[in-house]
């Protein structure tokens, strides 16, 4: 019972590390229909970022995670414009080219980060890390426990970014129909490029809280990427709501099937599962997008 | 007298002059060559192994540095200087053959020093056999590498099933009763997994009863493998996998309150990054290595092996590891089978053949240790010979503690702190 209430703990604080990567790749789906391989780089760049912070100038990853947020908020907006001039190409398949387009982008961070940390791991050291909460005989460990209060915290913030506010509401238009939306007055281009800044800063802020749990190499990176990608489908592609459910479900289940039937079966298992859900519901668990 | 300028007497010195050239270049060309012996070194210079593969050429150049102060390699009472010719494998199997073909061709290397990793050492194996261009791996791990009997390759560091079978027993007769139970995990992946199996079978051997095997996917969360172990509280945990997944491990474990009374690690584990990325977590942590420079060989290059570490310490201002030793100790071998052989270079296919059967006849003592290939069987031309050292983190420092013959320290068992 206490390894079974242990795994629980394990799942519901995996499931939050994968909400944390996952909900700023689904806003960028929804608004800018882009499937962005880069999402895991983020992650990398948003660790690596915290742990110069951390080694240089002492700064704290929960101090840190700030600075990383408005730093990547303006990278990312000036990348923005770029993603849209792809996206909107009047060339064959501009689907096709801005996932061309952000591999590329991925593949520019990964040979960067290579080159200036090189490929030895790096842990990002916080006042959490190795703490921990003992509940009878459940052990919290406090960081994990803080990515998932945080990936509380960013969805929170984009609901209501997204559902009380006139740039929320202009995001949503653009999800809906960016055609409509411009005719509306929605500067188009604008609001693409602050959604893909809104996106860089909460992957690259989940990438410091992941560097902190784990560990940051430039070999990470297409995990993420990958993890991303799954829990997205799972949720379906846009749906922020759906993160949520689709994250904890992941977590749960990885940790469930890794404690009781074998670690090795993990992937293959959610994997499995992932393939079933969609053959029933193909939109996601939620059955929607933005 | 008459200079009147004649154009067919123009052409035809012309061709004959380019003739002449054309065909006397080669000769001029072997008469450079033959002093020397014109050494490959096919490693990975960059991508993600560049790091290990730059330790491996460290230790190579070394040796070429040494023997080169000497005059060369000395055959029948002669010296020739070696030339070393360098391929990067770019971390990719497929480049380390292309660039192994390179050298064979373009630069007519009569020896090969191998790869870093042990996928691209697969992929180079063909192409020395191809050519028959005898290869000396100073690193490749993997059992796989011996699996296919490769003619021309021979391997210094013995595969890691040998180290971490015969490491786990050295270990559990050092604790003697103190520990009765083991759990063994490892990444789902080649040298991980071998890793692991290695520690299994030591486990086995050493009558240790094994709580649990568990291989897992690369990058997959600890959190439900570090609570099994500590539900299951065995004495002995041994990780198979590289840095990374030590560093999430002792970390997770960290995180979740539980610290096994003692931990034993493979590759990675005596690295400076390791122990810096850890900091004080890394204390009493076990490892297993090849060759550390406390251990009592020696050789007449190099010295003892203390004294070779003071040399690379010296030269590339980093203390070796057991990878970079090997490979000087690659050079060490060629020498003697050089020697053994008796022809002065440069070498051709069919005496390239008899060097091949030098190097396989090799049984030499060197300040890395005894080396000699196995013949026979599933570890093939691989140096069996070497016998691990279990090394414990103490305060920062990579402390030998078994064999005896080895120990420079206690070993701390169980680890302070332990749950």
């Amino acid at each position: 019972m206490d390894l079974f209430l242990q795994t629980l703990v394990n799942g519901i604080l995996i499931g939050g590390i994968l909400i944390c990567l996952t909900i700023g790749f689904q806003l960028t789906f929804g608004v800018l229909h882009v499937i962005d391989f880069a999402v895991g780089g983020w992650t990398m760049l948003g660790g690596y970022t915290a742990y110069w912070l951390v080694t240089l100038a002492g700064i704290d990853p929960f101090i840190s995670i700030f600075l990383v947020f408005a730093l990547f908020l303006l990278i990312g907006r000036g990348l923005g414009p770029l993603i849209y001039h792809v996206r909107t190409s009047r060339y064959a398949r501009p689907d096709l080219m801005a996932l061309a387009f952000t591999f590329g982008i991925f593949l520019f961070m990964r040979g960067g980060a290579l080159w200036l940390w090189s490929y030895n791991s790096r842990s990002v050291e916080s006042v959490l890390s190795g703490q921990f909460l003992s509940l009878g005989p459940v052990t919290i460990p406090l960081m994990r426990l803080s990515a998932f209060v945080m990936a509380l915290l960013f969805s929170l913030g984009l609901f209501i970014l997204l559902y009380r506010s006139r740039f929320g509401m202009a995001v949503r238009a653009l999800a809906q129909n960016h055609d409509h939306a411009g005719l509306m007055g929605v500067d188009v281009k604008r609001v693409s490029a602050w959604v893909y800044g809104i996106y860089t800063a909460l992957t690259a802020s989940a990438g410091v809280l992941i560097a902190t749990v784990y560990s940051v190499n430039p070999s990470v990176g297409i995990r993420y990427t990958l993890f991303a990608f799954f829990v997205a489908v799972l949720a379906g592609l846009g749906s922020v709501g759906g993160v949520l459910v689709a994250g904890l479900a992941l977590g749960l289940l990885e940790a469930y099937v890794a404690t009781y039937i074998g670690a090795r079966y993990s992937l293959l298992i959610v994997f499995g599962t992932l393939y079933l859900t969609l053959l029933v519901a193909p939109k996601g668990v939620l059955g929607r997008g933005i | 007298m008459s200079h009147k300028f004649s154009r067919r007497k123009f052409l035809r010195n012309s061709i004959l002059g380019t003739g002449a050239m054309t065909l006397g270049f080669p000769a001029l060309n072997v008469n450079a060559k033959e002093h020397k012996i014109r050494v490959g070194v096919v490693t990975s210079l960059s991508g993600a192994n560049r790091f290990g593969g730059n330790l491996t050429r460290r230790g190579y150049d070394l040796w070429a540095e040494e023997i080169n102060k000497l005059g060369g390699i000395e055959i029948e009472g002669e010296r020739y200087p070696v030339e070393m010719f360098y391929g990067d494998a770019q971390s990719r199997p497929a480049s380390g053959a292309d660039a192994a073909e390179r050298l064979i061709i373009q630069d007519e290397v009569d020896v090969l020093f191998g790869p870093y990793t042990s996928g691209v050492t697969l992929a180079v194996q063909p192409i020395s056999q191809k050519y028959r261009v005898p290869m000396i791996s100073g690193s490749a791990e993997s059992p796989n590498v011996w699996l296919a009997k490769p003619a021309f390759n021979f391997g210094m560091i013995p595969a890691v099933d040998l180290t971490t079978d015969k490491s786990m027993m050295v270990l559990a007769e050092n604790l003697g009763d103190r520990a009765k139970t083991a759990s063994v995990i490892g990444v789902d992946e080649p040298f991980s997994k071998e890793t692991a199996e290695g520690f299994r079978k030591g486990v086995e051997e050493s009558g240790l009863d094994l709580l649990s095997y568990e291989l897992f996917p690369a990058g997959s969360d600890l959190s439900a493998i570090v609570s099994k172990l500590k539900s299951e509280n065995p004495d002995i945990v041994a990780i198979g996998g590289h840095e990374d997944i030590f560093i999430n491990f002792v970390s997770t474990a960290k995180a979740l309150n539980y610290k096994p009374k003692a931990m034993i690690m493979h590759y990675g584990v005596t690295s400076a990054a390791f122990i810096k990325e850890t900091g004080t977590d890394s204390n009493g942590i076990l490892g297993v290595s090849v060759w550390t420079e406390g251990l009592p060989y020696k050789d007449e290059l190099f010295g003892t092996a203390s004294d070779y570490s003071d040399l690379s310490f010296s030269r590339w201002g980093t203390r070796p590891d057991y990878t970079e030793a090997a490979c000087s100790a690659s050079g060490l071998v060629l020498q003697d089978a050089a020697r053994r052989l008796g022809k002065a270079p440069p070498w051709d296919q069919g005496t390239r053949a008899e060097l091949a059967k030098a190097i396989e006849d090799t049984d030499i003592e060197t300040f890395y240790g005894p080396v000699g290939f196995a013949k026979e069987g599933n570890h093939f031309h691989n140096n069996t010979k070497p016998v691990p050292v279990v090394i414990q983190i103490k305060n920062g420092d990579v402390v030998p503690v078994a064999p005896e013959n080895a120990s420079k320290g206690e070993l701390v068992y169980p680890i302070p702190g332990t749950s």
